[in-house]
């Protein structure tokens, strides 16, 4: 077996151990978690789109009827159809007709965990491309290991599809401009449209990629003018790159239409809706740092401090080590050009430093506009805030990836300080030669935190801070939010069940009524227990905990007179959800 | 032999100890704040420390409600719990972990601290208390007031088993069991009811309402009389942010005579008032009308407390 096979079997291997452990992971976990307000509207519309299929598969003429076609695809037209449509066809095929899951929610919930995983198998392949087998698994496990990411990646949302959707585009863009391939613009065009079609994040996709041409461009002209570089290999790139940019344009709106029924008819009309139903967003609300913010302006800072206090610190320090070890490498040699007769000192800092080679994918530069353009939203003061970090979570494959250069980083400096030492340590000296020990006790000490924070935190993910803010308790002193989208019903199922009278009732909160019906459907709720709207006249009384909803609390303690929760849970001894319990009439 | 790391390569080599350590913080920060059950530890200390009329506060704030669940009502009453602030009170127990203190108990005075485990419980003695002789809000039921609406002129009549009415989410406050109901629809009572204020905490305060015209007169009998009249004021808070409303105004007469009002604006939050009583201070057994109007009632969902002092 040649070497180039053991290592495309080993990539195999790799993967599906990514993408099975996972999801698997995913869905041993899930029958812990509640169902999150949004996903009852997506139970309902996917079931819509569900009957849709049905017909489909029955009688394709009559399915296919314009108005048969908006009587089942308008539900929901608030996001793209492509996501949800998976949900229908696998609650469809894999649980109607073959009742694969234990619990019905979950085979909605099905398709985006695959999604999560195939996002690792991106990342992992990406790495190993750019930047070797080592960077490339721990950029994946940094990415599968953030506790808010492995919290969306279970539930029937987009906002881990449009992370693998968006990540697959720029991938298939970065295969595309690397060697000439007709498949790989063609691939870029189709990844767009399905990104568009996932969630409007892949709005930002064209101005990473018109960044990326541009900012090649003008790096390439500095090359020529400073070093006296210029690459021949740059023109045949740069019309790779217009060729997928044209790719995308063609394809990415074709496909968008083509996978959502919903734009069938009155395309034009019905995409301006939805355009515009993103464009003006209302503002919900959120707490940060003990503000309550429900209208511009927003604070400049909630991304940074957001990330900073849910993405594992190692993970983002191996990012900084990654991003600056590849800025060295890419820029030093420009750098040093453009400085030698202004400063001598960097001159001599740069002289040994080895010329880059020619990178005709531009991948860092692409990572970092990835990472970038992501994030600049959350810029403007007039973003809202609502969703907390999922917004962003596009941004996370290309962190991971910076993550997964610093993890390389260290373990080449490891491995080169246990040789300087071979005649004192000849151990280290054995264990230092093959790299494999090394690698896996280097990443073994950097990813235990973030594994340990992960799957500490579930199942409140979006309860759960790292040490840097102190915790779920620290953040919770800060004013960080506790959660939202009122997911957390799931956690006290097991006492509603104990406590609950027969057909008595319980006032659900934040939790939609689509969502607690879910529970109910899974087995997990009793079925007599009724979910009402109003804590007057309940039974029981739920309240998440949301610092502008606290007058939902107040509300059950004057109906049933008592301060007195019967049930509290939450993560670290943060209090997240609260039960109340109508007393006796006296 | 090749050359000794500079100090960035150290630096790089120390990051997978760095890793080891946020391990080792996350333990910690798993760890560092009380089980919910572990809560009930604190009890019989409370019970021992605290005196009648102490008030009972955590810090920090947040951990509020496991301490709710295990004291319970008889030591950390509504009217504590949703207290207008802390002016009143001569004593508090403040149960603190984390190392945090309660800042509205700042400048207190310590004169007992117990620690128990992850717990810290002090008795704290407030330098300058100011005694209530009587609260308005504690004295809202018939026999000792009585509601009316002045334009057109109509009696609110008590009723002591209403169907509680709550808004649910984004909606009203509870409008509770007891309370006086004034026929022009069910917004239109005066009841003890509990608000949100601009941070979110609960204020206990008499639902009233102002009417389309005229005023909304809770009229109190027999008070005894302080040296002012002092109160707050405010609407629930997700209302009153929009700052879309019209002012309401509060006007406090004794037997008759006008000794202030206090208008709010929408923004304001909970906003405090203090009047004087002038010649009517100190004097026993007086009338004392509280009138809310406006002159647009849309949304007007305002509540208020007060007490003479």
């Amino acid at each position: 077996m040649t070497d180039k096979i053991r290592g495309r079997l080993l990539d195999a291997l790799l993967s599906l151990g990514l993408f099975s452990g996972y999801v698997i992971a995913l869905l041993r976990s899930v029958q812990d978690l509640g169902y999150a307000r949004d996903e009852g509207f997506y139970f309902q519309a996917a079931s819509s789109y569900g009957r849709w299929f049905e017909l489909l598969f029955k009688d394709r003429k009559a399915a296919l009827v314009p108005r048969t076609v908006d009587t089942y695809w308008n539900a929901n037209p608030e996001h793209p159809g492509l996501v949800k449509g998976l949900f229908a066809l696998s609650n469809l095929i894999l649980q109607k007709k073959h009742h694969l899951f234990a619990m019905e929610g979950t085979s909605y919930r099905f398709p985006a965990m695959v999604l999560g995983g195939l996002a690792l198998v991106l990342v992992y392949l990406w790495g190993k491309e750019a930047r070797g087998r080592a960077a490339g698994l721990f950029a994946a496990l940094c990415l599968a290991l953030m506790p808010r990411f492995f919290f969306q990646a279970h539930l029937a949302c987009f906002d881990v599809p449009i992370v693998t959707m968006w990540t697959l585009a720029a991938y298939s863009y970065w295969k595309s401009v690397r060697a000439p391939s007709l498949l790989w613009p063609v691939l870029t065009g189709i990844a767009f449209g399905l990104a568009l079609d996932t969630k409007h994040n892949a709005w930002f996709l064209p101005f990473v990629v018109v960044a990326h041409i541009v900012a090649r461009e003008v790096i390439h002209q500095l090359d020529a003018r400073w070093r006296g570089v210029r690459d021949p290999g740059f023109a045949a790139s740069r019309l790779r790159s217009l060729t997928a940019l044209g790719a995308m344009a063609l394809f990415g709106p074709l496909v968008f239409v083509a996978l959502w029924p919903h734009l069938w008819h009155d395309t034009l009309a019905r995409v301006r809706w939805y355009a515009s139903f993103h464009l003006n967003h209302e503002y919900y609300n959120m707490e940060f740092l003990g503000k309550n913010y429900w209208s511009p302006p927003m604070p400049r800072g909630y991304a940074w401090v957001m990330t900073a206090t849910t993405v594992p610190g190692i993970t983002l320090l191996l990012f900084f080590v990654g991003l600056a070890t590849r800025a060295r490498a890419r820029l030093s040699a420009l750098l040093g050009a453009a400085m030698k007769d202004r400063s001598a000192r960097i001159a001599r800092w740069t002289a040994n430093m080895p010329a880059p080679r020619f990178d005709p994918g531009s991948t860092d530069l692409l990572w970092l506009l990835g990472l970038v353009v992501n994030y600049a939203a959350w810029t403007s003061p007039n973003t809202p805030i609502f969703g907390g970090t999922k917004h962003w979570m596009t941004a996370y494959p290309f962190l991971a990836l910076f993550a997964g250069c610093g993890f390389a980083a260290v373990v080449r400096e490891l491995r080169r300080e246990l040789l300087r030492h071979r005649r004192r340590f000849t151990w280290a000296v054995a264990a230092a030669r093959p790299a494999l020990p090394v690698t896996l006790l280097a990443g073994a000490s950097m990813i235990a935190a973030p594994a340990a924070e992960t799957f500490h935190a579930h199942p409140w993910g979006l309860s759960a801070y790292t040490p840097l803010a102190g915790g779920a308790p620290g953040a919770a002193t800060l004013g960080l939010n506790r959660g939202f989208w009122g997911y957390t019903t799931g956690a006290i199922v097991p006492d509603l069940d104990r406590e609950v009278p027969k057909r008595g009732s319980v006032y659900i909160h934040d939790t939609a009524g689509p969502s607690w019906d879910m529970l109910a459907t899974d087995g997990r709720l009793r079925r007599d227990i009724r979910g009402v709207w109003s804590v007057a006249g309940a039974d029981f009384a739920l309240y998440h905990h949301e610092k502008h909803m606290r007058g939902q609390e107040f509300q059950a303690w004057v109906a049933y007179g008592t301060v007195r929760p019967l049930i509290i849970a939450g993560l670290d001894g943060v209090p997240v959800i609260l039960v109340y319990k109508q007393p006796p009439p006296r | 032999m090749s050359r000794a790391p500079s100090r960035l390569r150290w630096a790089l080599l120390a990051i997978p100890l760095l890793g080891l350590a946020e391990l080792a913080g996350q333990y910690w920060a798993e760890h560092r704040a009380p089980a919910f059950e572990a809560w009930a530890t604190i009890e019989v200390p409370v019970r021992e420390m605290k005196q009648p009329g102490d008030l009972v506060v955590i810090a920090p704030g947040w951990a509020d409600p496991p301490a709710r669940r295990v004291l319970g009502d008889d030591l950390m009453p509504l009217r504590d719990v949703a207290r207008p602030d802390e002016t009143r009170y001569a004593h508090a127990i403040e149960v603190s972990i984390l190392g945090e203190r309660a800042p509205e108990l700042r400048g207190w005075r310590e004169e007992g601290r117990r620690d128990q485990g992850k717990f810290v419980i002090r008795r704290l003695a407030n330098p300058a208390p100011e005694a209530v002789i009587y609260d308005f809000v504690d004295h809202a039921r018939p026999g000792e007031a009585d509601v009316r609406g002045t334009d057109p002129p109509m009696d609110c009549p008590w009723n002591a088993s209403a169907p509680v009415i709550a808004g649910g989410l984004g909606g009203h406050p509870t409008f509770p069991k007891e309370r006086f109901e004034c026929p022009a629809g069910e917004y239109f009572n005066v009841g003890v009811t509990v608000i949100a204020d601009e941070e979110f905490r609960p204020r206990r305060c008499l639902w009233s309402h102002p009417l389309l015209h005229g005023e909304l007169v809770t009229r109190f009998h027999d008070v005894p009389l302080g040296q002012v009249i002092r109160g707050h004021g405010g609407l629930y808070w997700m209302i009153e942010r929009e700052r879309k409303g019209a002012p309401i105004t509060l006007t406090v007469r004794v037997d008759g005579d006008p000794i202030g009002s206090f208008t709010h604006h929408d923004g304001e939050g909970w906003k405090g008032f203090e009047m004087p009583l002038g010649a009517h201070a100190g004097q026993r057994a007086r009338e004392v009308e509280l009138a809310v109007s406006t002159t647009n009632y849309k949304d007007r969902h305002f509540c208020f407390e007060a007490d003479t002092r």
